[in-house]
């Protein structure tokens, strides 16, 4: 996990799919998860994209930071659009029309996967079209202001569940969206952290090289959601893996591997003490979400281990 | 050899989508749409269509998955109606702004509440801003040949505007009727082949689907308006290539008995083959009345609706759908058209037909007296629904 | 000054120029006037530039909702926006202009000096000294105050109070002490202001838009200079680079490359100046300095 060569960033491709001067904020994590992404990708991609951050700042007319084809429609169907390119690129292909070799590749944020466009994703992911998924989650709607979603994990202060006299903020567990791919029965289910590139680029080609439908979860630090310093990007993400509040893993063909799991967890108060908006969290409740994150790590290593 | 059948509107349409050599259809099912899109399916399974049919999980989706499929350069369709039109209602607009030229039935149906299958024009105007071409058909033969023409309309390259076939829910839908089919062969050599100037194609990218700031969404609006007022040419053109090759002809406005008619009543889709008797009888018994029959609704056909209506000096116009709190959606329109007319008729609206109420050869005569009677006493009033039980 | 007092703000994302704006117009109000407070509605993220504006009258209606495009009073909350955005753009002779900088009045009168008054301030330096980080907003507030009495300094604690609570001391003194220690000039008529040229977007017409608004002129975002956004900025020590490039791996701009020499070099054109580089450096050759 990570041992490559200290000179291995070197081996990265400078190839740019996602150009500088998009417009994300400073130290944004999910701009550096969608990076290396696109460079493990390649050119022969089409991305169909959420309404979002990454979508926002990429494209303000009459600009665009993206040198492949790309699309955007609206918020909650980028997986159902992809779908039709993907139907449509079958279907002309064996009509005789003679197409360069492309694969498809949905992207959204957490609110389009987890929530409003998790019909759109269930349906294509049960047709069984041949496209990658990749769900960057932020774990709130950042680009709307920080508004809980139901990838918000529980404590976290946003501001349409904030913490306050009568409120720990988000009163709820996180969705478990991996596992909800993986009950479709999806040949590749991953996931990742742009604060472990080389893991998170493998899975992108791992992902992609699968027939069907595949499913990338990408953890992307949100400094001005998360109200952290926008040097802390990589660490804190780092952090999310090392308190095993992110565990890193796969499940090809339903059969979980645990891809970095350290002899000792860090206690999860080192993930949650950097971050503003966990600041309200009481001894208790940081108690409470360590036993959670005790069960589910317990969980999917006993699950690595079958 | 052209083939004389009995088909249902439904398969009629169907038959279309098949002679077009779609490459994709993503549809949903509702009623009364489902004959369409079931048949679509079975022409597919028959190996006599071949195209990827999406049997998506919903409407959104449905016309979700033919952005993408038309962005990449396939040939689309699909077929909804009533709420399902509803649900895909902001992905109506984003397939017009984003010129991508997929063709959809819609079966006029009703809207909740209460929940109602039966078919009427709320539907239809909910759409009507949404910057696509809608077409109305009247019987089965019609929604052939205009379905057919909706795919070399749209695709041309001077529109590349999706195109909205209505056809009346049940009334027409559902109603079987003999369809002239002509051969496959003629039907290829009638309808180019489709090409997107910017499919997605990763040897030509292009970024579809950027926000405009303020500065630059007006002008993207009027781009997209101008594209829509200026489709009328290419509509008028193929309509024509299509009166040639097939001896059918269509119109943007089209009348029946109208020539000397001093009195005319304007009706949309299937109800107007009812009025057409109802206009008979009232020559028969001397009366100078005839009928107006706007086929196409978006683009407003403004030029040739003036031509046609202006020397009347009564305009009776029927909508399927009731604006709740407002005027008629088409009288209110049609007033605005005439508006600054120096010489232009009285209008007087109806409301009715709503829900898939019917309304016979003598409603449309009673409603024709009805409204001279209102013109004569100076009493046109906002607004009257036809056949409304007051106790 | 008119009847209805007009001031634009400038700054960027995240530095509290929206907030300024909401503070002023409360404090106005409290004292009875009318007043209105908006920002410039946009997509702007944490770092690019952005405006907020205010309208204050003692009694006269404020009816317009339009952004102000000539202002009686400026405030520029960044120094680093002195270049790059013409922000005296329509303001009215004999006006006022409000600029956070540590360069002394003198040389940015030379920089930006027309006919207006102008105060300046190290709003940036009070804030790190009280504030213990570079949210200026408050102190800004008290320089203008200073410079054009719109408000009365005593006025201010209140709505500073209820919006930073525990916080609210300390930007009550950051206020005063920028009220004490701005400098003013004062407005002398027939001052030119200085010609300078600052970029322009061209907006085009409905008819140069491609068909659906399509781009394909593909990475053209690229001539977006991002790196205007930026209030601190890497300096390499070249003794402790090895040229691992793992600055260049992390940086969320791709904007990292390496020169002949074999050193990783952020591109200035778009370094956003977000530390990520500095923070994962694994011999700490990076270090991050003020822009």
């Amino acid at each position: 996990m990570e041992t490559l060569s200290i000179y291995a960033p070197r081996l990265v491709t400078k190839r740019q799919s996602l150009t500088p001067g998009h417009r994300a904020c400073s130290g944004c994590g999910e701009a550096l998860a969608l990076k290396f992404v696109m460079k493990a990708l390649g050119r022969d991609v089409i991305v169909v994209m959420s309404t979002g951050c990454m979508e926002i700042i990429s494209s303000q007319l009459p600009y665009t930071a993206w040198e492949v084809p790309w699309i955007h429609t609206l918020f909650e169907n980028a997986a159902t659009v992809a779908t039709g390119v993907e139907s449509a690129r079958k279907a002309l292909a064996r009509k005789g029309a003679s197409l360069p070799k492309a694969k498809v590749v949905a992207i959204g944020g957490d609110g389009a996967t987890f929530d409003i466009g998790l019909g759109a994703l269930s349906g294509a992911f049960e047709r069984g079209h041949d496209f990658l998924y990749v769900c960057l989650d932020n774990e709130a709607y950042m680009n709307t202001g920080i508004q809980r979603s139901s990838a918000t994990p529980y404590g976290a202060s946003t501001t349409t569940q904030p913490a306050g006299k009568a409120s720990f903020g988000q009163s709820t567990w996180k969705k478990n969206m991996p596992a909800i791919a993986v009950a479709h029965d999806i040949a590749y289910v991953a996931t990742a952290s742009a604060s472990y590139p080389f893991d998170l680029m493998n899975k992108v080609k791992k992902a992609i090289a699968v027939e069907g439908p595949s499913y990338l979860h990408i953890f992307a630090v949100c400094p001005t959601g998360w109200r952290i310093p926008t040097d802390m990007t990589i660490r804190v993400g780092r952090l999310a893996v090392e308190t095993g509040v992110f565990p890193l893993y796969e499940v090809e063909n339903g059969k979980y591997s645990l891809n970095y799991d350290p002899p000792q967890l860090r206690p999860v108060i080192d993930y949650l003490k950097p971050q503003g908006r966990f600041r309200h969290l009481t001894p208790e409740m940081v108690d409470k979400i360590q036993q959670r994150v005790n069960k589910e790590y317990a969980r999917i290593k006993e699950k690595a281990a079958q | 050899m052209e083939r004389r059948v009995a088909f249902e509107s439904s398969f009629a349409i169907a038959e279309a989508v098949k002679m077009a050599d779609i490459d994709v259809c993503a549809a949903y099912p509702i009623t009364p749409q489902t004959h369409i899109v079931e048949r679509v399916a079975q022409l597919v399974a028959n190996g006599e269509l071949d195209a990827n049919y999406i049997p998506v999980e919903s409407e959104h989706s449905a016309l979700s998955a033919c952005l993408g499929s038309s962005a990449a350069g396939g040939r689309t369709f699909t077929a909804t109606a009533g709420q399902g039109l509803e649900l895909m209602h902001e992905v109506v607009y984003v397939a017009s702004g984003m010129r991508l030229p997929i063709v959809m039935s819609v079966c006029n149906r009703a809207l909740s509440v209460p929940l109602s299958i039966w078919g009427d024009h709320s539907d239809v105007m909910s759409v009507r801003d949404t910057g696509w071409i809608q077409i109305f058909a009247e019987n089965a033969q019609q929604a052939f040949d205009l379905t057919l023409c909706a795919f070399h309309i749209a695709e041309d390259p001077a529109v590349l505007l999706p195109t909205m076939i209505h056809i009346d829910g049940f009334h027409l839908s559902h109603v079987i009727e003999p369809v002239l089919l002509p051969e496959q062969e003629k039907v290829t050599r009638f309808l180019p082949k489709y090409h997107h100037p910017f499919a997605l194609d990763v040897n030509n990218p292009a970024a579809m689907g950027d926000f405009a700031l303020p500065d630059l969404y007006t002008e993207a609006k009027v781009a997209h308006d101008m594209a829509l007022r200026n489709s009328i040419k290419v509509i008028l053109q193929v309509w024509q290539k299509f009166g040639e090759e097939f001896g059918r002809e269509y119109s943007p406005v089209e009348t029946y008995g109208a020539e000397d008619a001093d009195i005319l009543l304007l009706t949309m889709g299937s109800f107007s083959e009812v009025a057409m008797e109802a206009i008979d009888r009232l020559k028969r018994a001397g009366e100078k009345v005839g009928l107006v029959r706007l086929r196409l609704w978006r683009p407003f056909p403004f030029e040739q609706f003036r031509q046609t209506v202006g020397r009347a000096k009564l305009l009776i116009v029927l909508d399927r759908a009731l604006s709740v709190g407002g005027p008629g959606p088409v009288c209110s329109e049609v007033q605005a058209a005439l508006y600054h007319l120096k010489e232009r008729p009285q209008v007087i609206g109806f409301i009715g037909g709503l829900g898939g109420r019917d309304i016979s050869v003598e409603g449309f005569q009673n409603m024709i007296h009805r409204g001279m009677d209102k013109a004569s006493q100076g009493k046109p009033g906002e607004i009257e629904v036809f056949d409304v039980r007051e106790k | 000054m008119n009847d209805i007092t007009e001031i634009r703000w400038h700054g960027r994302g995240g530095q509290g120029a929206v907030t300024s704006a909401e503070l002023l117009a409360l404090t106005a109000i409290k004292e009875g006037n009318i007043a209105q407070a908006f920002p410039s509605f946009g997509p702007e993220r944490r770092g690019a530039p952005v405006i907020a504006f205010n309208r204050i009258s003692a009694g006269k209606p404020i009816r317009s909702r339009a952004a102000i495009a000539e202002p009686d009073i400026v405030v520029v909350l960044d120094p680093g926006l002195l270049g790059i955005i013409d922000v005296t753009r329509g303001l009215r002779d004999g006006g006022v202009l409000i600029v956070n900088s540590s360069k002394g009045l003198a040389t940015v009168n030379s920089e930006i000096g027309g006919p207006w008054k102008l105060a300046v301030v190290d709003a940036t330096a009070i804030a790190r000294d009280i504030l213990k980080r570079p949210i200026v907003n408050t102190a800004m507030l008290g320089a203008l105050i200073k410079a054009t009495g719109v408000v009365n300094l005593e006025s201010l604690t209140q709505p500073l109070e209820e919006r930073f609570g525990k916080l609210s001391e300390i930007n009550v003194q950051a206020c005063s002490k920028a009220y004490k220690e701005a400098v003013v000039m004062e407005y002398s008529p027939g001052v030119k202001k200085a010609e300078k040229v600052y970029p322009i977007e061209k907006s085009l017409s409905w008819k140069e838009l491609n068909l659906g608004f399509v781009v394909t002129e593909m990475g053209n975002a690229r001539s977006y200079r991002t790196g205007y956004w930026k209030s601190e900025r890497p300096v390499r020590d070249n003794a402790k680079c090895i040229k691992c490039g793992m600055c260049a791996l992390f940086c969320p701009e791709d904007c990292i490359h390496q020169d002949a020499e074999g050193y990783f070099e952020a591109d200035e054109f778009y370094c956003k100046g977000c530390g990520i580089c500095a923070r994962e450096c694994w011999t700490g050759a990076i270090t991050m300095v003020e822009a």
